[in-house]
Parts: C-alpha cells; structure tokens; sequence
C-alpha cells in the first residue's frame, strides 16, 4: 500500500520541526527514516498516524488523502519506542486489544493472538502482565500486538533502542525476516546508521526538519547527496579535508592531491571544496611509495578484526582502516595511498568551514 | 542514648493524641455512675450497651447515620463522575487562551472560599427553591464542594499516565472514549478510589453546611445530630459518646487504607500552581 | 520531548468540533461550580448592599458602614487573630519537633504515624464532644487525673472559664491539627536528599548548623505550604469551637465564623453577615496571596 508525503510540514509555535516533506513509499517497502536526534522523524511518524496534525501539505495513503482522518480509523499499527504495553492487561489481552476494538470473536482472538506469539516465540508468557517482562520480551509483545491483524502499514519509532547491544543486532535480524515473510509497507524511524543500512530498503536521512536523500542503502553510502549525509551514514565516519582546486590538483595544507579529468570537469566552476574519503579508501603503508602522502600515526585502536588508525597530515587529521595485523609505534612516519577514484568533493559553505 | 530520648518525647505525644479518644470510647461504654464517678475509671469499669442501643434504637441516631451514608456517597458518586471528567479534559485537550491552566487554577481557587461564606447564600437560595432539610440539598452542595478536589487530584493522576497508552490505543484502533474506558481508567483507578475515599472522608465529617441546610430528624446528618445534643441543656453523654464513636468508625477504617495518599490529598496537590 | 506535547493534538474530521469534545468534558464541573460557588457569592454581594428598614429595602454600603462601629464584630476579629496566631505557632512547632523525631528509621515508626493521625481524621463535632468529655469541670478525665496527683482544680474550669475558655479552645486545635503539620513536614522532610547531609558532614558543621542551612532551607516549601493551608483553616474556624463554647461564656471565644453564624441564623440578618463574610474572603485572600507570593519567589530563586 503506497504511502505518499506532499510537501508535508509541521510547525509547532512557528518553529518548523519538518519542513516540506516529500516521500513517496512503494506498497511492500521497507523505509527507514534516519536522523539524528530531534530533527523530526517522530513528529513525521505520528503525523501518519494521526497523533499529530499537519501545519500544511498532505498525506496520502493508496492515494486517498487522510489528513482529516482521525488516528483509529487510518487502520495502522505502530510500534512505540516506549513499548507502550498496557500495564493492566496481560500479555495475550495485550496482543488481542487491536482486534477486541474491531469486535472480533473471541474464538478467533484467542487464534491470532496464540498464532502470531507462536511466530514470535512468547507463548510462554501470555498469561503474564508487562512489567513482569525483560526489556527484550516486552519489544516482542509490542511488534506482537502490531502484526496480530494485518494493517495497511507497521510504524515503528525507535523499537529497538531500549534494548542491550546483543539483542539489538539480534531483533534487527528477526525484524528484517518477519517483514519479508508479512510483506507489508513498514515505515522505521531510527538515529542508528548500521540499523537504517541493515533494514531498509531505501533510507529517507533527514536533517532539521529537512529530506536530505531517500534511496536504496547503497546509493546513499556510495553517492551520498551532501555532506551530512556522508558524515552520517558510515562507521567510522567519512575523513573530510577542505581544501581548493588548483591547476588539477586538490590542495589543501601540506596535501596535495591530483585529480582526474572526470572530477576535474565536475569540479569547474567554484575553486573551494571539501573532500570526503572513506577510512577503507585509505591504505597506510610502512613505506614510502610514488605519489603516496606522508602522515603521521596519532593513535591505533585495536578491533579485532580490524585496527582504526588516527593519522595526522599536517593540520588534517585523518581515520584510516587498516588490516588487523597492522602495528604501528605512536608518532612513527607511514604513507598513504588513497583511492582517488572513491572520493567525493561537497562544496564548501561556510558553516563547514566554521567547524575547522 | 539519642534514640531513648526520642521515644521519651514521641511516647506522650502518642498518650496525648489518643487518649482523649479512649476516653469518649469508656464514656460510652460506661454505666451513668462509672460516668461520674472520681477519680476517673480509665481502665477499670463495667462495660454496658445501653448508650448504643439508646442512640441507635430508642432515639433517632439511626436515621442521622443513614442520611450521613446517603449523603456522602451519592455526593461522593456525583463529584466523582463529574470532577474525574473535567480533570481528563484539562489534562488532555489542548484549549486555547491558556485555559487548561487557568480553569485548572479558577476551580481550585473555588475551593479555598470559607464555609460560612457560602453557608449564608446557599441558605438563602435552597430556601427560595424549598429544598431546605431535604438530602437533596445536602447532596448538591457536598458534590460543589468536594468538585475543586476531584478534579485537582485527578488532575494529577491523569498527567503522570504515560500518553503514550492512550496513543496506542487510538493506533489500535478504539475509540477516544474507548482508550478512556479500557486505558485510562483501569490504570487510575487506585488514585480514584483514593480520591473517592477523601471525598466521602469530607462528606461524612462536614458540619457547617449540615447544620444550616438540616434542622429536621428526617434530614439531618450525624454530625448535626451530635451536636444538637451536646448543645442541650440536659446533656445525655453516654448517648451522645455512643454516637460519636460510631461516627468515627468508617473514618478510621478509610485512613488506614489510605495512608499513602494523605500527604497529597490533605494539602490538595498543595498550591503548587 | 518537551512536556507540551498534547495527546489531543489529533486531527479531528473538522476543526469547527475541536473545542466539543473538551467542552463535554469540561462543562459539567463548570457549571456546577459557577452555580454553586460563584452564584452564591454574587447572590451574597446583592443582599449585602440591601437593609432591612421600617420602609423597606434600602440598597447601599450601610452593611459595611456598620463593621467599623460593631464591638462584636471587632472583638470577633479580634479573637479570631488571637486564635489563628497562638494556634498556628504551637501547631508549627510541635509539628515540626515530631517530624524531625520521627525523619529516622526507628522502631513502632509505623504506628507512631498511624496514631497521630487519629485526631485529624476525626469528624470535627467528634472532637468537639471528646473535649467536653476530658475538659467537663466535674467528671472530665483531665481534672480528674489532675486532683489524684493532687493538683488543686477547682479554678480549672476550662471551657465554662472566661479566662480559660480561649486557651482551651486554641489547645483543642492544636490536638487536632498539630498531626497535619507533622505529616505535611515529615512528607517533605524525606523528599530531601542524602547528600546535602553527607556534604554537610564532610565539611564539619554541628548538627544544630546542619539544622538550620540545610534541613530549614530544603523544607521551606514544604513549610511554606503547611502554613498556608492551616492559616487558612483557622481564620474561618467554626466547628470545634461551635461544640465546646458556642462562642462563650459570653461571648470569650466567639471568631469571626461564629459571629456570622448567628448574626444569619439566629438574628436573621442576612445582609449584615454576608458583609462580614465578605470581610472574612478578602482577609483570607490576601493572606493566601501573600503566602502564594511567598512560595514562588522561593521558586524562582
Ligand atoms: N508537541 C511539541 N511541541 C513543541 N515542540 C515539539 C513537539 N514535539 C516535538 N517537538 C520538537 O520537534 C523537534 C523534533 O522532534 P522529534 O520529531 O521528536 O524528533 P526525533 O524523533 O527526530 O528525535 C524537536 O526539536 C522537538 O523538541
Ligand atoms: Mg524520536
């Protein structure tokens, strides 16, 4: 079922908190909204489901516009950050709340409800009441008491941000499994950049209020649209240096950079730019090497299966990956060799300068 | 050596709240000669029934005690319906003109006026409408009365519930009045039932209101009736200590189960504004 | 999120009905207070500007012109100041020595609570009638207990007493009330927390310093409020003392409430007791006024 936002934008007390929102999901898709904290993803979310008016614009579903329709009628389900479990039902009248509302028999209740706990591995626990629950079970019976009637689309605000680390890789997982197997439209708001790359099928990154990039995960690691999508998409985060175009070359401190004539075409125009590599384009080597940059190793941090290393490059400081053998004594001379081709050049403003 | 010290002090404040209590409790258990008797029998008497039986059977206390439970609990029922309503709408709604706050604060302040200074026009007004010593005066003035703090500590009770259950349950897709009834009331329903018991706590106790709206047998309360006594000349004490301690009884029932509550309940969510 | 957030933001079908849904809920209590409370006082300011004459109504302020020169009426104010500020002081005091007695864990704390919870609970004419009982000259307990230690209680005639007769009725409030302002403190005593103490401790300071620049100032509020509450109570006292003295003997303990009270009901002279109840509203206003004022600037700061 196809949900649509058109020029969508909700102010509160003359602050807008979105700003001309506009977003087409195709019927069956996976969308995440990313962002980070307070730029509007939640007011986006309850503005779909009813809990918040729209200052201007509209929102479609299967093409009828609902904006004046009110929240139990928009046949939704959503899953709250907070869980909100109601705490004096047990967990089966929590799960069969959606369907008592809508006058369900009590024989087929009690079907889908025991049916889709089967799904989520909480029949166990059905006769008990929330707070009687660890914070993994209670995600549980939230995403339970969504899917236990077949909504036109799941709103999920956060579900897995109360949850340890371990259990979050693990409900990411499930998560992803049980929308493919329902099928149905999912919207999932989350700041975590590894949930939004692991989950969705397009990833809508907002920024005060404001669309940055909607697309598939790829496009947006790999061509993100701006700046702050490619600092916020990514971990370790992408190495920005400022810096100006001269004469086919990138320079910027003692950093000099030859460019091909692909970037040097697209690069016309405007002299000052900002570019941007990811830590895995960039490969340290113990020795000196035609065209390589000379740096200095600030830090190592170990991972395992892989070491980030700090570098400095004049007044630029620089993350590179590097394998998990990698060693290196702190302050030691190394090489770099970046992969001129995986660059990306953002032009400078001066709020990017600012923050040198 | 500190610690004796306290129960030195705390020991006669306990002897001093409580035995003036005991005392009315052997005066009415007490025989007309153990009554006067000197020095006074504080321990040592023979217990009797009479007074009871004078009071509830022989004399009118009986009807004074059932118009004292009518009254304080269709009023209590009253305020409740009406005072838990408003207290929804003040917490929930968004009014313009700031009125959630200034509603909130005018029906508070409406309970802060002096007894006697209403006492005098409702007088005069339930005489106008000859409602005068009926239960129905006493009923519609009692639920005026306990309205301020119904809605006030309802009021209370109702933003510390998580909005978002009521969110969901709209998502869910039941009604606003449904979210109230299946949400929102089962989850306040303890800070109901501690309201209510103020409530009827107030109704039972009140005086003032009783003595100017009641002057007949059939209309007024126990505390009226009480005090007609005592304001006699020829004072039956027994009678009238038989009547007050079953006065007090539901009131101490009440303040036992309510103890966690009474610091709010007592200082109305105190003024915090 | 910020607390603003209101749940009933929702969208509604049209906007023309959002006020509906609140005004349903709302209006009922509305109405019954504006007819119950507000009425009232309107009602009470017209027949307070009306006097009966020999030639019939006269509108004006004749009520209130009568205030100045009414000896009841001052001697009333008069013992109703004298009753607010002797009870009003013991009350605190006692008050605030049993909460600071029992702010630690000790044994039977539980029923100490419970126990000096008793009086206030109580129906007011019921602690009327357990005074008449303790203070009766002839077979009250108190002067009882008193002669068998051998105290000479002939001159204690407490209530029937002009002398005593105030004392008794302000000692009797003080019974009552002094567990109210000892729960209120001992409630805000233990919202303090641990640290100041501890802080205090570490920096050397005797209990009596800890007392008063940590204890007095974090309970402030809680003061503060009590005070309000029972100043409030005690400027319109009626019930006890209608019980123990009806205002005697003569007139020794008559307040303000009692005053009223029979200036309406036993002269029968409407207009005048709603003057003097006027007088009673706007006394207690400005006092909770100034208290109010009192407790926010303690906020603010
Ligand atoms: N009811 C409201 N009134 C005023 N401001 C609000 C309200 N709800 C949200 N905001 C503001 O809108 C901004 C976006 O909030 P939100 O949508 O919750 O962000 P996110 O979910 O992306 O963290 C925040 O700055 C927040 O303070
Ligand atoms: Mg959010």
């Amino acid at each position: 079922m196809g949900i649509k936002f058109q020029n969508v934008t909700k102010t509160f007390g003359g602050v807008s908190v979105v700003d001309d929102l506009s977003l087409e999901i195709n019927d069956g898709e996976f969308v995440v909204l990313l962002g980070p904290s307070g730029c509007g993803k939640t007011t986006t979310l309850r503005m779909l489901a009813g809990l918040e008016t729209v200052t201007s614009g509209d929102i479609y579903i299967d093409g009828e516009r609902i904006n004046d329709v009110p929240t139990q009628h928009r046949d939704l389900a959503m899953v709250f950050q907070s869980y909100a479990l109601y705490p004096h039902m047990t967990i089966a009248e929590n799960i069969g709340y959606p369907l008592r509302v809508r006058k369900v028999q009590k024989a087929e209740r009690l079907e889908r409800v025991s049916r889709v706990a089967a799904m989520l591995e909480i029949e166990s626990l059905l006769e008990r009441k929330p707070r009687q629950l660890s914070g993994g079970e209670r995600q549980r019976v939230a995403l339970a008491r969504a899917i236990v009637r077949e909504p036109r689309a799941y709103l999920m605000d956060e579900p897995l941000s109360n949850l340890d680390a371990r259990l979050r890789v693990q409900m990411r997982g499930e998560l992803k499994r049980l929308q493919h197997q329902l099928g149905t439209t999912t919207i999932y708001v989350t700041h975590d950049q590894a949930e939004a790359m692991t989950l969705a099928s397009r990833v809508a990154v907002m920024k005060k209020g404001r669309l940055q990039q909607f697309d598939t995960p790829m496009n947006i690691y790999n061509h993100p649209a701006n700046r702050f999508v490619a600092e916020f998409v990514g971990s370790p985060s992408m190495n920005f240096i400022e810096g100006e175009v001269e004469a086919g070359t990138f320079v910027s401190d003692s950093l000099r950079i030859p460019l091909n004539a692909d970037q040097l075409r697209k690069l016309s125009g405007q002299s000052r730019w900002t570019m941007g590599i990811r830590p895995e384009h960039i490969q340290v080597l113990a020795e000196p090497y035609d065209g390589a940059i000379a740096a200095t190793v600030y830090v190592t941090e170990l991972m395992g299966n892989e070491t980030f290393v700090f570098l400095s490059v004049g007044a630029n400081r620089l993350i590179a990956r590097a394998p998990a053998d990698f060693r290196a004594e702190l302050e030691s001379k190394v090489w770099l060799q970046l992969a001129i081709e995986k660059v990306h050049f953002f032009p400078q403003r001066r709020e990017d300068a600012k923050k040198e | 050596m500190i610690k004796n010290l306290r129960y030195v002090l705390l020991l006669p404040a306990l002897v001093f709240a409580l035995a003036p209590v005991y005392w009315m409790l052997t005066i009415s258990l007490k025989t007309e000669v153990d009554q006067f008797a000197s020095p006074p029998p504080w321990f040592v008497f023979t217990p009797t029934l009479q007074h009871y039986y004078d009071a509830f059977v022989t004399r009118a206390f009986g009807q004074y005690l059932i118009t004292s439970a009518v009254v304080a609990v269709t009023s209590t029922a009253c305020a409740l319906v009406i005072g838990t309503a408003a207290a929804y709408g003040l917490a929930r709604f968004q009014l313009p003109w700031r009125l959630n706050r200034r509603l909130s604060l005018w029906i508070l302040s409406t309970r802060m006026f002096p007894a006697i200074v209403t006492a005098v026009p409702l007088f005069l007004m339930m005489r106008d409408v000859r409602l005068l010593n009926t239960r129905a005066s006493l009923i519609i003035v009692y639920t005026a009365f306990n309205l301020p703090f119904v809605v006030w500590m309802m009021h209370g009770f109702f933003a510390d519930l998580p909005r978002d259950l009521e969110e969901a349950a709209l998502v869910d897709g039941d009604s606003r009045l449904g979210a109230l009834v299946r949400v929102v009331l089962p989850l306040v329903a303890p800070g109901l039932a501690a309201t209510a018991v103020f409530c009827l706590i107030v109704s039972w106790n009140e005086f003032l209101f009783a003595l100017v709206l009641t002057q007949t047998d059939a209309a007024m309360t126990l505390p009226v009736g009480i005090a007609g006594r005592v304001t006699q000349y020829e004072i039956k004490w027994g009678v009238m200590s038989a009547a007050a301690s079953v006065a007090i009884v539901p009131i101490l029932v009440f303040a036992l189960a309510l103890q966690k509550y009474l610091v709010r309940g007592l200082s109305l969510g105190a003024v915090k504004g | 999120m910020p607390k603003s957030r209101r749940f009933f933001n929702a969208p509604r079908r049209r906007s023309k009905h959002e006020l509906l849904l609140p005004a349903l809920f709302i209006a009922p209590a509305l109405l019954v207070l504006l007819a119950l409370s507000i009425y009232p006082l309107i009602y009470s300011i017209t027949i307070s500007l009306q006097q009966e004459t020999a030639s019939g109504v006269k509108w004006g302020l004749g009520n209130f012109a009568r205030l100045v020169s009414d000896n009841f009426f001052l001697t009333a104010m008069a013992h109703t100041f004298v009753y607010a500020a002797a009870a009003l002081t013991c009350e605190f005091l006692l008050g605030l020595g049993l909460a600071l007695l029992l702010n630690k864990q000790i044994r039977g704390r539980g029923l100490f609570r419970a126990s000096l919870l008793v009086p206030m609970m109580l129906p007011t004419v019921v602690v009327g009638v357990v005074w008449r009982l303790m203070l009766n000259p002839n077979f009250g307990a108190l002067n009882g207990t008193l002669k068998q230690f051998g105290i000479n209680t002939e001159s204690l005639t407490w209530t029937a007493s002009p002398r005593l007769a105030m004392l008794s009725v302000i000692a009797v409030d003080v019974w009552q009330w002094t567990p109210f302002v000892f729960l209120v403190l001992l409630a805000g005593l233990q919202a303090i927390p641990q640290e100041p103490y501890e802080a205090a401790l570490i920096d050397g300071s005797s209990r009596w310093q800890t007392f008063w620049h940590v204890t007095l100032p974090l309970l402030k509020p809680s003061i503060l409020i009590v005070l309000l509450l029972r100043t409030m109570d005690l400027l319109r006292v009626f019930d006890q003392i209608f019980i123990l003295t009806e205002g005697g003997p003569g007139f020794a303990t008559e307040t303000i409430s009692l005053y009223i009270y029979r200036t309406a009901f036993r002269f029968f002279d409407f207009g005048y007791a709603a003057a003097m109840s006027f007088v009673l509203l706007a006394l207690t206003n400005v006092i909770s006024a100034i208290y109010i004022r009192f407790l926010q600037a303690k906020e603010a700061a």
